[in-house]
């Protein structure tokens, strides 16, 4: 109770710092990312294409600290200048080897990498590589993404892309470049004109006053346009409330600011655990507290922004675990009281979440229009969340493991009691994780019995699940019997989550085989085997380390 | 002696093995079908002898290890709930794969079908010995993708009486058309030309499947026909050709005469001046009687561009590729036999029309963001299918599950997916007392943990 109170109390001082007001709506001078534009299947404020695309260009979502908005809408004032910048992200050594360029650097210019001949002819052997239908390699992948960047800088460039206005009849937003000569066009040139005053002002240093005039001026051409663009049809014009709290969601990055309550929490936790100060555990679970709220927050959000439980694709998926991992430690913690199970909690939820920070290109952050099986099915949701909030807990187990692992490797004759509530908690876990995860099988069965018409059908999504779930279920009869004791608990919990892994990131990523094809993806192979083959080392370092010592306590 | 074997398939041991080994071979299975398809990983692993082993002795274990417990107790219910849920599914998933159907069915738009296409391949054949009459002479299922016909080791048709065998297979062949010579007097003959400009260049098979066959290709500006050569054209710029032995007859009509305005004959390697738009009619390769063959080639690797093929032979001289789902012709002296490999088609009873095929997109994009059929069937009428609202009919389920496109990119024709389930309900019930042990499991844990561990 009492950490629910300080728990308040941060969260109450941390939405003050921000008014309201300024929390819902944009800064003077920034109405223009909530201008609504028409892409990829759906509306959005201009803010997000616009991240969305500096992602796919340039790999961030701000080019040298400025805001994306401001990039894009410069790309297409001045396409000239941007040519000649380091803007667009390769990595890949054999496609910059083909274009001739030095491969140290990150960012190359558009000259240098479209202007030659060299690049039309890579384009020719993409294009050959796909009439053939077969798998693209990774340097196929990458010369694919290179032609995707090429592709949307010149769309953006020439304006065909930044769809802003409703057409009177069908489906298709009409372009900046599309624009007919009259009213709409003569008031998007007078907002791109504001717009040029206002950079230019911040650029030559002008006097305060001069820049909040050019940003009231901005604002004010921004309504404008917008007024006229609802006037040419009402119906098809967005819901303006949902570009609002698109474009606070995506300023206010609410995951953000949960990963940073979960750490903090987490370095207080450790804090009370080895000092044995209990008192400290109240301000640790008001961080975590404050930290799970957000969390909450920006996945109710990502909800109502989409119409849908947002576990669709990898990236919600990992906030999903993360936020199911927080919930299983907690109730765990409230329960047993040990500490580290909140702390491993924590840690895991505030660890994926960065990763899903800070991946944009493996983990994409955006939010896309779904594909025509998933649509608007109870059933997907229930599987996927049953499915993946297994995960949550073994993942929890995994971390328990760890924690395990680093006792054992202290002694585990000084930390008996410490291991046994280890170990306990670790049972614990994967409990629940079965519990989740066998029915969460079931119930992807009687979606996919309902969807395509068998029940099972050894797709690998679902085989690698039933595997995990096989992994787990031998762990816990081993521990029935006792061959698994308390050390082979904790190697267990941990290189067991290595079939997690497998079923949750390799089918769709390393495999890319299936009827999941929605889900599949590409990128960071080389990390995720990485952990695992880290941690595989790590268990059989512990193994040898206890092993010799037992050795030598018989002699 | 029997309750020392009751104890070892009743044990622990066996169970966590069994675990093992069914997570080692699925795992397996999923790389296979990452490298192949999912076609091969059920065929070598999940249908495989092995799988079909280490099930047997999972529900052995499984029904022994409750027969070793007997009598039951109380804290007993959530593991015999658990247990037998399992076997459920298990009996439920063995009678779908004996008595089930799961096939496809593609059906055009404004067109009807009532056969189900079934993973299951069966050769075929038929004989005349009249030239119209066919009858079955043959016809039996084989699997070629595990038993695959090699030129040492054919696949004989009654057992090499009557001279056909298959003496090659690739699973994932390209295959193209090639024209090639025959001596086979019925067939008819082929014509290779080229019709250029400056401008424009089509270079073209034309290919009679005997004398007597006209075929005809359209080019746009002009059409071509080869067969006969009538009184007057059909109003449009056209060539007319009709072999007479060594030589091709030709003539030319155009679109504003109706009398040939040219008329003459040409060889192979000559050309002529057509007088339309500066176009030059030549002829590039003649063969008197020709044949169309498939030319395959193999990859190691399914694509989207792959098909099965096997090589057929007749009675040691002909040799032909046939694709799957293909039917090749071969003459004796006293017979003719088509020979067809492919899938099994099973008649549903009832046909499906499809009236309307529907696709909604995301807006501003091609993008499909669902798409629908409308059918109609005899006894029930007009009906919709869309994807996740499959329609039930005669202990059928039909489902919509993709579309086919048109060469202009608009979809031409619906599939659907077609299956029966008798196991369905078994594993339905399975799962039910499956997922109430383990609910069970934590409402009546304190009644004892550790069914296992209870022994002594």
């Amino acid at each position: 109770m009492k950490a629910l109170l300080i728990g308040l109390f941060l969260l109450s001082s941390l939405t003050s710092s921000f008014s309201y007001a300024g929390l819902m709506s944009e800064k003077e001078g920034e109405a223009l990312r909530s201008l609504p534009v028409q892409a990829d299947g759906r509306i959005k404020p201009f803010d997000s294409f616009a991240r969305e695309m500096l992602e796919l260009v340039y790999g961030k979502q701000k080019y040298e600290k400025r805001d994306a908005y401001e990039i894009i809408l410069t790309w297409m004032l001045a396409p000239q200048t941007w040519q000649a910048k380091e803007l667009f992200e390769v990595r890949n050594f054999e496609v910059l080897n083909r274009l001739g360029l030095d491969s140290q650097k990150r960012y190359y210019k558009g000259e240098e990498l479209f202007s030659g001949a060299k690049f039309s002819e890579l384009r020719a052997e993409l294009a050959a590589k796909r009439e053939t239908k077969e798998k693209l390699t990774p340097y196929f992948q990458a010369l694919s993404r290179l032609e995707n960047q090429y592709f949307v800088f010149s769309e953006i460039a020439t304006g065909r892309m930044i769809r802003v206005l409703p057409p009177k009849e069908g489906n298709t937003w009409i372009s900046v470049a599309d624009m007919q000569q009259g009213p709409a066009q003569e008031k998007f040139l007078d907002l791109t004109k504001s717009f040029i005053t206002l950079i230019g002002a911040m650029a030559e240093g002008r006097a305060e006053s001069e820049i909040k005039t050019a940003r009231q001026d901005l604002d004010s051409k921004v309504t404008a346009f917008q007024e006229l663009a609802r006037a040419e049809n009402p119906e098809k014009y967005a819901d303006q409330n949902k570009i609002d709290v698109e474009s606070f969601y995506n300023r206010f990055h609410p995951f953000k600011w949960a990963y940073i309550f979960y750490l903090l929490g987490a370095v207080v936790i450790l804090f009370s655990w080895i000092t044995s100060k209990h008192k400290v555990m109240n301000p640790a679970w008001g961080l975590v507290i404050v930290g799970f709220v957000l969390h909450t927050l920006g996945f109710g959000l990502r909800s109502y922004l989409m119409d849908r439980a947002p576990v669709t694709n990898m990236y919600e998926t990992v906030v999903w675990v993360a936020w199911g991992s927080i919930v299983f430690a907690a109730v765990l913690e409230k329960i047993y009281k040990f500490k580290f199970i909140l702390m491993a909690g924590a840690l895991i939820a505030s660890f994926g979440m960065i990763i899903a920070d800070t991946a944009p290109v493996v983990l994409d952050p955006s939010l896309q229009p779904l594909e025509p099986v998933l649509r608007s099915n109870y059933w997907l949701t229930i599987h996927v969340m049953t499915i993946t909030v297994s995960y949550a807990a073994f993942f929890l187990a995994f971390a328990l493991g760890d924690i395990g692992l680093i006792y054992f490797l202290k002694g585990e004759n000084e930390h008996k009691d410490k291991i046994k509530a280890i170990v306990m908690s670790i049972y614990r876990s994967i409990q629940i994780g079965v519990v989740f995860l066998a029915p969460g099988i079931i119930l992807g069965g009687i979606w996919a019995d309902y969807s395509w018409g068998r029940f099972w059908g050894w797709d690998p999504k679902e085989t690698w699940a039933l595997i995990a779930l096989l992994g787990y279920l031998a762990v816990i009869h081993g521990r029935l019997v006792g061959w698994v004791r308390d050390f082979g608990m904790v190697a267990c919990g941990v290189l067991t989550f290595s079939l997690v892994i497998m079923a949750w990131y390799g089918v769709n990523f390393v495999l890319g085989a299936g009827l999941h094809s929605y889900g599949f993806g590409a990128g960071g192979v080389e990390y995720v085997s990485g952990f695992v083959v880290a941690h595989l080392l790590l268990v059989v370092y512990t193994t040898v380390i206890r092993n010799s010592r037992l050795k030598t306590a018989k002699v | 002696m029997s309750n020392k074997v009751l104890k070892f398939l009743a044990s622990i041991k066996l169970a966590v093995l069994v675990i093992i080994s069914i997570a080692t071979l699925t795992a397996i299975g999923t790389f296979v079908e990452s490298k192949y398809d999912a076609a091969a990983a059920k065929k070598l692993v999940y249908d495989s002898i092995y799988m079909n082993i280490v099930m047997g002795i999972f529900a052995i274990n499984l029904i022994a290890v409750m027969v070793d417990r007997w009598p039951w107790k109380l804290r007993h219910i959530s593991f015999i709930f658990a247990h037998v849920g399992i076997l459920c599914i298990m009996a439920g998933q063995l009678i779908t794969n004996q008595f089930g159907i799961d096939g496809s069915m593609r059906v055009g738009i404004g067109d009807e079908n009532r056969f189900v296409s079934l993973p299951q391949t069966d050769v075929t054949v038929y004989a005349s010995y009249d030239g119209t009459n066919y009858s079955k002479i043959f016809e039996k299922e084989v699997d070629f993708f595990k038993a695959a016909p090699t030129p040492d080791k054919p696949y004989n048709i009654y057992k090499d009486q009557i001279g056909i065998r298959f003496t090659n297979y690739y699973p994932y062949a390209v295959a193209s058309r090639e024209t090639v010579a025959s001596d086979n007097p019925k067939l008819g003959s082929g014509i290779r030309f080229q019709i250029s400009n400056g401008q424009a260049n089509f270079i073209e098979w034309l290919v009679q499947r005997n004398p007597t066959h006209v075929v005809s290709i359209d080019l746009g500006p002009l059409k071509v026909h080869l067969g006969t050569i009538p009184l007057a054209g059909t109003g449009a710029n056209e060539i007319y050709m009709k072999v007479d032995g060594d030589k091709i007859k030709y003539a030319l009509f155009s679109k504003d005469a109706i009398d040939p305005k040219k008329e003459g004959t040409i060889a192979e390697g000559q050309a002529i001046p057509t007088g339309w738009m500066g176009l030059e009619l030549r002829i590039l390769r003649y063969l008197p009687k020709a044949e169309e063959k498939w030319k395959v080639e193999q990859r190691s690797q399914p694509t989207p561009l792959t098909t099965e093929a096997v090589e057929v032979e007749f009675q040691g001289k002909t040799k032909h590729w046939m694709l799957v789902n293909d039917t090749v012709k071969f003459f004796a002296d006293d017979a003719a036999f088509f020979v067809s490999y492919g899938n099994r088609r099973f008649d549903i009873g009832f046909p499906i029309f499809l009236n309307q095929f529907h696709m909604e997109k995301y807006q501003g994009t091609s993008r499909a963001m669902s798409y629908k059929s409308v059918v109609t069937i005899k006894d029930i009428g007009e009906h919709e299918i869309s994807m996740n609202e499959p329609l039930k009919h005669n202990g059928l389920t039909i489902y919509q599950a993709s579309f086919q496109d048109g060469p202009m990119g608009q979809p031409v024709a619906s599939v659907f997916s077609i299956n029966k389930d008798p196991g369905r309900w078994l594993k339905y019930l399975g799962s039910l007392i499956m997922t109430l042990g383990i609910i069970f499991l934590f409402y009546f844990k304190r009644l004892g943990t550790g069914t296992h561990a209870k022994k002594s």
